[in-house]
């Protein structure tokens, strides 16, 4: 059972995964006035525990890949997951490097994920995004 | 002293909010419904903040199938590997989720059979679809 709650506005929690935080500034670019979520109620938060989507950035490194889970077993279910960027989808640039267990798609694989192409993208294929997981977990309510 | 004030502050009252309302201005109360209508056609979304230059701008590839001549520069010269060689057809099949937009495929295309497009919402819960895989 979801609470309604959720139907209003959803509550973001950014993960940064080594990323080479172009794409961290895109995510900050779409809370700027220019094109601010804010209005919708989508926000950015402290903690995973408070958070209805995780904003994830980066490849994975060997590094951050425990924290990486630690991070989104906290997240209460549903786990929604808005990858943000060519290096979180499939390594990008740092696809050959030596010091990843990415992507994250492979580490968590029983969560909803959501895919934004581009190096960084454009605040708005962020928001899309957010639409997306938005109408996913109104259908997920339903049930 | 109160007339520069007050001229501002009716020039901000008509004013146009410099916040561009993509998708739509306010949450709608069902995301569902909103994109539903969309599709009808009953509601309309805002489009995005205009893109700088058409010419210059860098969105998804576009390939044009019959002038490539299946020579492999751009599979070499892509940084991100983007690109997979179909061996039995001698085309290429290029993977936008994996493309940084950076047009040096572009660039290194002895026949010209690669150019970017202005698409850039291409957010989805796929990795390969028709979308995010272009050949
Ligand atoms: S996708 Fe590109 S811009 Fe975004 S974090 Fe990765 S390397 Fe940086
Ligand atoms: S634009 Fe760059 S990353 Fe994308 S396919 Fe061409 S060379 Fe590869
Ligand atoms: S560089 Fe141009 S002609 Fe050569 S394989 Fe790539 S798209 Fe085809």
């Amino acid at each position: 059972m979801i609470p309604k709650a959720f139907k209003r506005s959803l509550w973001v929690f950014h993960v940064n995964s080594g990323s080479c935080n172009g794409c961290d500034i895109e995510i900050v670019a779409a809370l700027t006035p220019r094109y601010d979520v804010e209005r919708f109620g989508i926000k950015l938060v402290g903690s995973p525990r408070h958070a209805d989507v995780i904003a994830f950035t980066g490849p994975v490194t060997k590094d951050m890949e425990e924290k990486v889970k630690r991070v989104i077993a906290q997240a209460p279910e549903p786990k929604v997951i808005v990858v943000v960027g060519a290096c979180g989808i499939g390594g990008g640039v740092f696809h050959e490097s030596y010091h990843l267990s990415g992507p994250i798609d492979k580490l968590i694989p029983d969560a909803k994920f959501f895919y934004v192409p581009g190096c960084p993208p454009r605040p708005e294929a962020i928001i899309q995004a957010f639409a997306k997981a938005w109408e996913y977990l109104e259908e997920v309510e339903k049930k | 002293m109160m007339f520069p004030m007050f001229k501002q502050l009716i020039v901000q009252m008509f004013r146009k909010p410099f916040t561009n309302p993509f998708p739509a201005k306010y949450a709608p109360k069902s995301m569902k419904k909103f994109m539903e209508d969309v599709e009808k056609g009953k509601a309309k979304i805002n489009p995005p903040v205009e893109i700088p230059d058409e010419e210059t701008f860098r969105g998804r590839i576009l390939y044009d199938r019959d002038k490539c001549i299946g020579c492999q520069l751009c599979i070499k010269v892509c940084p991100s590997k983007a690109i997979e060689f179909k061996k039995e057809e001698k085309k290429i099949r290029i993977y936008i989720g994996r493309c940084i937009f950076c047009s040096q495929c572009n660039d290194i295309c002895p026949t010209n059979a690669l150019s970017m497009g202005n698409e850039f919402l291409l957010a989805s819960d796929s990795k390969v679809n028709d979308e995010l895989v272009v050949e």
